[in-house]
């Protein structure tokens, strides 16, 4: 096990060992990580990396083969019992990639976010509901006025996007998962949509887990970056370093991928015998090592 | 500039909506190049979807072309009726759309999925069909011995791959690629998108992308348009876009992309969506 930086609080959600197969393949490999308030880590990688395994082991969707998850210094890797489970998925709240399907096409926004306060507040009276609903909308940059009586279809990509962090905001959930939410939007709409992640983040003190595989978006929302590489944490640290000097030949492949204005294919900047070489050296035994001060990379063993 | 092989001239689309009328594409006009690659980007609904069914003559109804022209290597594309539309898809003119790994008939071989459409097109005989499978195959970087295998033993951008190869099966002269790498990793939307660039060089189709990333766009396109409510209101090469946008709005859609290295007072822009 690796020491984390120490960072004066202590994390709301921890990952120890974490591993998940099925069958022979090994989906998630012993991966480490903690989530502190008011932070986010961005878990980067591509498709089949292993970063949506994370997240369902960490919403008790899956059960995890090895390793433990704790949770406010719990234990919570196996719960047992309806309501044990259900308390656990209240404070880890989820947002989905595909904004279109994870509202009910049947309802209003106004149900959608009454619901859940109804079901996980009951103590509210029927006018602090309404309010409390018209809250989260203002949280979440949409105007309560608008918002509350449109139908899914009525709303674009990005103004569900909202309505869906508000509903996992409703619960007052100390976990935010929040697993490739601005990958089915419009480029130019994302970092508008990102910004009130952060915002949020921060304000409410939530502990994010940003999944993506646009690393470029890492930096406008968390202050950790882990690349996921076939199920292994590969390299770990701040953004900025990660970004900015990359260790690991997998993230460097990772960055060179992303699109990047004005520098046009071809003229030798052809991608392809790089990514075969990458995928060819990740093979084998490699352990974490500490590069600088809280940044680590997985290196093949001399 | 070549002799254009697609010319669009004043396009207008319309939907019926229970309030009449709507205009979608508002008399778009562009030319493609023979071997071009013309890249047209906007945000959801700005109309760059509606444009690229109308040339295949993909719109369905409620969508009604209602007014303009196009033109594909000296075919009137409008006036063509059902049963020449049939032979003319594909054979000129052939389309990889966002989800068309899912377009792959899950339950059929890839090769019968091949053949279906070689038959379609008259192509007979098995072997000659098996060979050219293989050849196509190979071209994008597939196994050709894998041909016999299902779709879902291939990962997404494999079956992206095949699809690809599907579509340039009978040498189309244009490709139009709705958001093909959408669904796609970074790393695997470049090495697909490096192997559309190379092919086109070695093959002369040209190709029309659509998609909403720009920086994408500006690397893989000879010339790209930008689209806002229905209008094309900016064509140029990537890099004179990119140096000198001519339009406020291409101007802040260029500036709302989040660099990976961003520079140190640089300011980005937060776009909503615009209103539809």
């Amino acid at each position: 096990m690796n020491s984390l930086p120490e960072l004066g609080t202590r994390p709301v959600l921890e990952a120890r060992g974490l591993t998940m197969r099925f069958g022979s393949f090994c989906a998630l490999d012993s991966a480490d990580f903690s989530l502190y308030p008011g932070r986010a880590l961005a878990l980067v990688g591509e498709s089949g990396s292993g970063k949506s395994t994370c997240a369902k082991l960490l919403t008790h969707v899956l059960t995890a083969s090895a390793g433990h998850i704790f949770h406010a210094g719990r234990d919570v890797t196996n719960l047992t019992g309806r309501k044990a489970v259900l308390e656990y998925r209240s404070a880890v709240q989820m947002v989905f990639q595909d904004p279109f399907a994870a509202l009910n096409p049947a309802h209003t926004v106004d149900h959608h976010l009454t619901r859940p306060l109804a079901l996980h507040r009951p103590d509210l009276s029927s006018a602090q509901r309404r309010e409390a609903v018209a809250d989260l909308l203002r949280a979440v940059d949409l105007d309560p006025a608008i918002t509350l009586r449109k139908y899914p279809h009525e709303m674009s990509g990005g103004q569900r996007q909202r309505v869906n962090l508000a509903r996992a905001l409703a619960v007052n959930p100390s976990v935010v998962i929040a697993d490739e939410p601005t990958s089915m939007l419009d480029v130019s709409i994302r970092l508008s949509v990102l910004d009130t992640f952060r915002d949020l983040k921060r304000e409410r003190g939530i502990a994010m887990l940003y999944i993506t595989h646009d690393i470029a978006t890492a930096r406008y929302v968390a202050e950790e970056t882990a690349v996921i590489f076939r199920g292994r944490i590969v390299e770990r640290g701040p953004t900025a370093q990660v970004i900015d000097t990359p260790r690991h030949p997998y993230t460097r492949l990772l960055l060179a991928a992303v699109p990047e204005v004005g520098s046009p294919f071809g003229e030798g900047n052809s991608l392809a015998p790089l990514a075969a070489q990458v995928r060819e050296s990740c093979e084998g035994p490699a352990e974490l090592t500490e590069v600088s001060p809280g940044h680590w990379v997985r290196l093949a063993r001399a | 500039m070549t002799e254009p092989i697609l010319s669009v001239r004043d396009l207008c689309v319309d939907y019926a909506t229970p309030n009449g009328l709507t205009r979608a594409v508002k008399n778009v006009t562009f030319d493609i190049a023979a071997g071009e690659v013309l890249g047209l980007a906007g945000e959801s609904g700005s109309g760059k979807s509606t444009v690229a069914f109308a040339i295949a003559r993909l719109h369905r109804p409620p969508a009604f072309i209602t007014g303009g022209s196009i033109n594909l290597a000296g075919t009137d594309v409008l006036a063509l009726n059902d049963r020449e539309l049939r032979a003319w898809r594909w054979r000129d003119l052939s389309v990889v759309l966002q989800s068309a790994m899912n377009a792959l008939n899950p339950v059929l071989r890839v090769s019968a999925q091949f053949a279906d459409m070689f038959k379609a097109h008259g192509v007979s005989g098995k072997a000659d069909i098996r060979a050219r499978t293989a050849d196509l195959l190979q071209m994008v970087g597939i196994q050709p011995e894998r041909m016999d295998d299902y779709p879902h033993q291939f990962s997404g951008g494999m079956r992206q791959r095949i699809v690809i190869a599907m579509a340039l099966a009978l040498r189309p002269k244009l490709v139009v690629m709705d958001e093909p790498t959408t669904a796609l990793d970074v790393v695997v939307q470049r090495e697909l998108l490096e192997e559309v660039a190379a092919l086109r060089h070695k093959l002369g189709f040209s190709v029309l992308f659509i998609t909403h990333d720009l920086a994408l766009m500006s690397q893989f396109c000879d010339r790209v348009g930008v689209m806002l409510r229905g209008e094309l209101i900016e064509l140029s090469t990537p890099s004179a876009m990119i140096a000198d946008p001519q339009q406020d709005y291409t101007r802040r859609l260029w500036a709302s992309i989040p660099p990976l290295h961003p520079r140190p007072g640089e300011t980005l822009v937060r776009m909503k969506e615009t209103p539809q």
